[in-house]
């Protein structure tokens, strides 16, 4: 069997060992994080049968839980872990030819750690542990955020800096608080002497905990770093930071509102937040003229749609917000990376400044079109298949009050639509002028998306194909006594 | 005076976490703002530290005789704090070098003048 620590180790240690290969020869080690990502990738699919016969629980050092550090390989770490990898892998070919300017070998170390913080999130079994990956995660995208170095970069990485090291000030305060209350670090025993969360001991340290995480996750309030942030990063980094950091963020929420706290008696002020974070994500991105800028509020509004899904706490609900945020993961990496090619062409990132591509950069223009369909949500994408399933949940949670959130959902859908529409209509049909040379984009930027759209349309077609882990993670998320059991004994 | 005794490490952890925020929201000047964060690092780092200590406790070392368990201070916060620190330095040493580029780029450090990005 494959041990599931190698998931996080294989990156780390080549993150470590990528300035060693640099000395030998400086033009390889780009080729490292798309060696990495691809035995994650393998490693992931192979765990998934095992996994979803029965969630594999790896004790670091022999040391048994509650005591040493475990890890949970459940259903959600794993459909988790295969996601980052897809997308790191991906990515990481991009990066071949995109990345030209700037120190390359930091890049690439920050890429890999980066990633491996965010696999660490969702496998550990440890609030500790958590606390550290988070920060790996968080420190390495501060750094990448400012990787240009220009005066947009810098300004935005400062201000994504000084609200996520607060955000973390205040998760360890939490996590502090609960350790000297119940003397452990392991969640699955905190859980177990959880019974209810509203007695205010205990209900501190969670409102510190998910405002700690919420500045990571994109919460309404929080939020105010994430526009800036990724529209400064480099477009690669942005589809990294959009597809897996926020939704890792909001992965550890969910999980210490479900598992750890078993809060449903709060979850009523989640949907809310989930509505008002989607309508204000959606009707900022409506005015935005600059591209990535307007791809970031839309970020904000599907976070929204995903913890409005996930705080419906059915099986179904559930089971939703998880397909939906690997709807988000495929359709905004897609756009992400089509459009840091027509940025990087056209030299601007005025949505006016794209009049004409769709006949100079056909296969570029192709995958952004259906990156925003599928955003969207039209058929045959994944996005139609992932919000069907997101209004089908709430339409099942009888209550007047759910079918007002949810035509407030949709509202915010034709928000989007309005906006998305716009940029495809300037995209083909308003005519450029005929002088700019502009190529199409190379082989290695075209074949991550080409990967993309072939996902978002196969998923799309046949939702199906990954139903099976959806309810299964589902069910992980739900049943904290078959959690705390498994790890516990 | 007893109270004030017995919890004066918890009453100076939030003194500092308290500070530290105050500083971070209203100071103006990014140097001060960094300066915030590092004591608001170190106040949650103290309260951790707090949590498990024992007023005259000893090391948790069991192969020496002659020692009680019940007075030994629990190793687990300290270990804790010390990953902690670290991760404090890798922050503060980052948003220093930002905010040396940020100077280059704008020459101040004034928060109220570094307004190129807004919604």
């Amino acid at each position: 069997m494959v041990n599931p620590v190698l998931l996080i180790v294989v990156p780390l240690v080549l993150a470590f060992a990528l300035p060693l290969v640099g000395l030998i020869s400086k033009k390889n080690i780009k080729y490292i994080p798309v060696l990495a990502f691809l035995f994650n990738f393998v490693i992931s699919l192979l765990l998934i049968p095992k996994v979803l016969h029965q969630a594999i629980i790896v004790k670091i050092g022999g040391f048994l839980p509650p005591f040493g550090i475990n890890l949970f390989v459940g259903p959600v770490g794993i459909l988790f872990s295969t996601l980052i990898a897809l997308a790191g892998l991906l990515v990481s070919i991009y990066a071949l030819s995109y990345i030209k300017e700037g120190s390359k070998e930091k890049y690439h170390i920050l890429y890999l750690l980066l990633l491996t913080g965010a696999t660490g999130v969702v496998l550990t079994g440890d609030m500790f542990n958590l606390f550290v990956f988070f920060e790996i995660l968080c420190i390495s995208s501060y750094a990448l955020v400012a990787y240009l170095g220009n005066k947009a970069g810098i300004e935005s990485s400062i201000k994504y800096l000084i609200q996520g090291s607060v955000g973390s000030s205040l998760l360890l305060l939490g996590i502090g608080l609960l350790y000297g209350q119940l003397g452990t670090l392991n969640m699955a025993d905190i859980a177990n002497q959880i019974h209810s969360s509203s007695s205010p001991s205990i209900f501190v340290p969670m409102v510190l905990m998910i405002t700690g995480l919420g500045v990571e996750a994109a919460i309404f309030p929080l939020n105010a770093w994430l526009p800036d942030a990724h529209s400064s990063a480099p477009s690669s980094i942005s589809a990294i930071l959009s597809g897996i950091a926020i939704e890792v963020g909001l992965y550890a929420v969910i999980r210490i509102i479900f598992t750890i706290f078993n809060a449903s008696s709060f979850l009523m002020f989640f949907i809310f937040l989930g509505v008002l974070t989607l309508l204000i994500g959606e009707m900022s991105a409506f005015s935005q003229k600059n591209i990535k800028r307007m791809l970031a509020y839309s970020s904000i509004g599907q976070i929204g749609l995903i913890m409005f899904a996930v705080s419906l706490n059915t099986q179904y609900g559930v089971s939703a917000g998880l397909f939906q945020m690997i709807s988000h993961t495929l359709g905004k990496g897609l756009l992400f990376l089509a459009a840091g090619y027509m940025i990087y062409r056209s030299g601007s990132m005025d949505i006016s400044s794209f009049e004409g591509i769709g006949k100079k950069m056909p296969y570029t223009s192709l995958a952004f079109t259906i990156g925003t369909f599928s955003i969207i949500g039209l058929p045959p994408f994944i996005g139609f298949a992932s919000k069907f399933m997101v209004i089908k949940a709430a339409l099942a949670k009888e209550g007047i009050i759910f079918t007002v959130l949810i035509g407030l959902a949709l509202i915010g859908t034709i928000i989007e639509s309005a906006y998305f529409f716009r940029v495809v209509q300037v995209i083909y049909f308003k005519k450029g002028n005929g002088n700019q040379v502009r190529k199409e984009a190379p082989i290695t930027g075209l074949i991550p998306m080409f990967i993309f759209a072939l996902l978002i349309i196969f998923i799309g077609v046949y939702p199906n194909f990954i139903i099976k882990i959806l309810n299964s993670a589902a069910s992980e998320l739900l049943n904290r006594i078959d959690y705390i059991r498994s790890v516990l004994g | 005076m007893d109270f004030l005794s017995n919890y004066i490490y918890y009453i100076g952890a939030f003194g500092l976490i308290f500070i530290g925020l105050f500083i971070i929201l209203v100071k103006h000047n990014l140097i001060k703002v960094i300066i915030g964060i590092g004591i608001l690092d170190t106040g949650v780092n103290l309260f951790i530290v707090a949590v498990g200590y024992i007023s005259k406790g000893t090391a948790p070392i069991f192969s020496k005789s002659g020692l009680d368990a019940k007075n030994m201070v629990d190793p687990v916060p300290q270990a804790l704090v010390l990953t902690s620190i670290v991760i404090g330095v890798a922050i503060l040493a980052l948003a220093l070098s930002l905010a040396i580029r940020l100077y280059q780029h704008y020459g101040t450090l004034d928060l109220r003048k570094i307004k190129e990005q807004r919604w």
